[in-house]
């Protein structure tokens, strides 16, 4: 479930695709591939030319420890092709990403093979331009957070009516206030220290574990992950109070906070 | 070099000109000279507030396009001699304008003014960007009500995205707030919002309160900016309007209903001059 962008002749879209994850469990090539080559060797045909992300999380070793080299060609000796990297260590990364093996980022924002907190930061921090998965053309302005260390749009200025800001692969705090007919989306959270009077959209890419928090909670639209409330239809919630929305299963969550 | 102020608000009909004629005429008296650019181009209306419309033989668009010198065009107000107008045509549409040419303009109006305002048209198009792009302040005219305080967020979102100084990445425009057509005793029913709401969501210094008034359509009609009518609260709301710009620490007035007309005018619904 790996999204990524492939260059077209003329223009660059943003697709997604399912892709298979080798998850390495042994650092050393000449013990993974002899075994990959058995099991191909019984479904011949099946793996042919297709490309495969090669998963970090699993791998109990020290980056300088791992052949990636020596597993790139291995890989297409067998004619598999590998696109990419996903989970493991920032040094992990690094060093596939030095052997031609870019990191790559899940459609939901955290890595399918690795643990949600730890990854998402740290994502952050090593994405690469070309590596990056691309998300659905946005149409607002987008900060560039790499090398900042950072995974939080931070927003100082009043968001206004007809103003969109787009936080992407990221959270987004805003400090002042989202007036009525702004729009603030983040991949991930979405942390207003102000009044929340227009909309939020936590979770852009589809993290249901995304969340909105508001200090003044008096929103024209709410969505995390693509479930959304409009304004009529938070008759229950506690308007203008502080709180957190959230979304357990399919039913969405407010909750005062403090 | 003139300091360049936007008058502007989004929505129309809030009073924009009318506050561009009263400001402009207000910096004059206090011998600032002031030139006021009506940007409204096909639906000029600024002469007429400033009692000039039958003295207009040139126009923006005829300086813009090399018709007429600017000097032509400008026309001296009789009341205050620091100040001009610079009307807009009334015959063209808004493409007669060109930033290149407005640019012209604001450059050769610095060299002789402290002072420019732009009197900026409704919407948020290009009359409305045009007028706003060259400023260095901007007074952002709302109404107590919902949809004229939703349309000022707009345009301060235009104004910090869309303006010279924006994509030049100077100090940002200097943004003021100014109330108008501000009911009191309205906003005590109710009916009105508030001033505390409008600055809340708004965000942005309050330069004065202008309360409604009658005297402002009185004025209008006859030609003659409020400010110039020493007995209407809205003219004197306009005066500290106006000292406040230029630094004057002076107290907010006319916020609170009229008492002085009495519980008998009050019952009668007495309105304030």
């Amino acid at each position: 479930m790996t999204q990524q962008s492939l260059p077209e002749t003329f223009r660059l879209r943003a697709s997604n695709f399912n892709l298979l994850v080798l998850r390495l469990l042994d650092p050393r090539p000449d013990a993974v591939l002899p075994s990959l080559s058995d099991q191909f060797r019984r479904a011949p045909g099946f793996l042919r030319f297709a490309p495969i992300v090669v998963g970090l999380s699993d791998l109990v070793a020290a980056p300088e420890e791992v052949d990636f080299r020596g597993l790139i060609e291995g890989l297409h000796a067998l004619e598999i092709v590998p696109v990419g990297t996903t989970g493991g260590s920032p040094a992990m990364r690094q060093a596939a990403q030095a052997a031609g093996l870019p990191p790559l980022r899940t459609s939901g924002g955290k890595d399918e093979d690795g643990p949600v907190e730890q990854a998402r930061p740290q994502a952050q921090a090593q994405v690469q331009p070309v590596a990056v998965a691309a998300a659905p053309a946005p149409a607002a302005p987008v900060v560039d957070f790499r090398g900042t260390g950072r995974a939080a749009m931070l927003v100082t200025d009043p968001v206004r009516a007809g103003q969109r800001i787009y936080a992407e692969g990221a959270d987004m705090v805003v400090t002042t206030t989202v007036n009525p007919g702004a729009e603030v989306l983040a991949d991930g959270n979405i942390h207003v220290y102000g009044a929340l009077r227009g909309r939020a959209i936590a979770g852009a890419q589809g993290d249901t574990s995304a969340r909105v928090f508001a200090l003044n909670f008096d929103p024209e639209l709410i969505a995390i992950a693509g479930y959304y409330a409009v304004r009529d239809g938070l008759g229950h919630a506690p308007i203008g109070k502080p709180v957190q929305t959230r979304l357990e299963g399919e039913e969405m969550r407010f909750e005062k906070l403090g | 070099m003139a300091e360049v102020i936007v008058v502007t608000s989004g929505k129309g009909g809030v009073g924009k000109t009318t506050t561009s004629a009263a400001f402009a005429t207000g910096l004059a008296q206090r011998n600032k000279k002031t030139v006021v650019i009506d940007f409204d181009v096909g639906l000029r209306n600024l002469d007429l507030i400033m009692g000039v419309e039958r003295r207009v033989v040139f126009d923006i668009v005829n300086v813009i396009q090399g018709e007429a010198r600017l000097n032509q065009a400008l026309i001296r107000d009789k009341r205050v001699d620091t100040l001009s107008i610079l009307p807009a045509s009334q015959t063209r549409d808004k493409d007669a304008l060109t930033k290149e040419g407005v640019q012209q303009i604001i450059e050769e109006l610095s060299k002789e003014f402290d002072y420019i305002l732009c009197d900026s048209p409704a919407g948020i198009e290009k009359g409305a960007l045009l007028a706003l792009y060259f400023a260095d302040q901007a007074i952002v005219v709302t109404n107590p009500e919902v949809s004229s305080v939703r349309d000022s967020d707009r345009i301060l979102g235009v104004l910090q995205s869309k303006s010279k100084r924006a994509e030049d990445k100077r100090e940002k425009v200097k943004e003021h707030l100014l109330v108008t057509r501000y009911d009191p005793g309205r906003v005590e029913r109710g009916e009105m919002l508030k001033l505390d709401d409008i600055q809340e969501i708004l965000a942005i210094p309050l330069l004065g309160v202008i309360p409604e008034s009658e005297s402002v359509l009185r004025a209008s009609n006859t030609g003659m900016p409020v400010i110039l009518d020493p007995e209407s609260t809205a003219g004197q709301a306009y005066k500290d309007t106006v000292g406040r710009f230029l630094g004057e620490n002076l107290p907010h007035r006319f916020l609170d209903p009229a008492k002085k007309g009495g519980l008998f005018k009050r019952l009668f619904g007495g309105r304030t001059a």
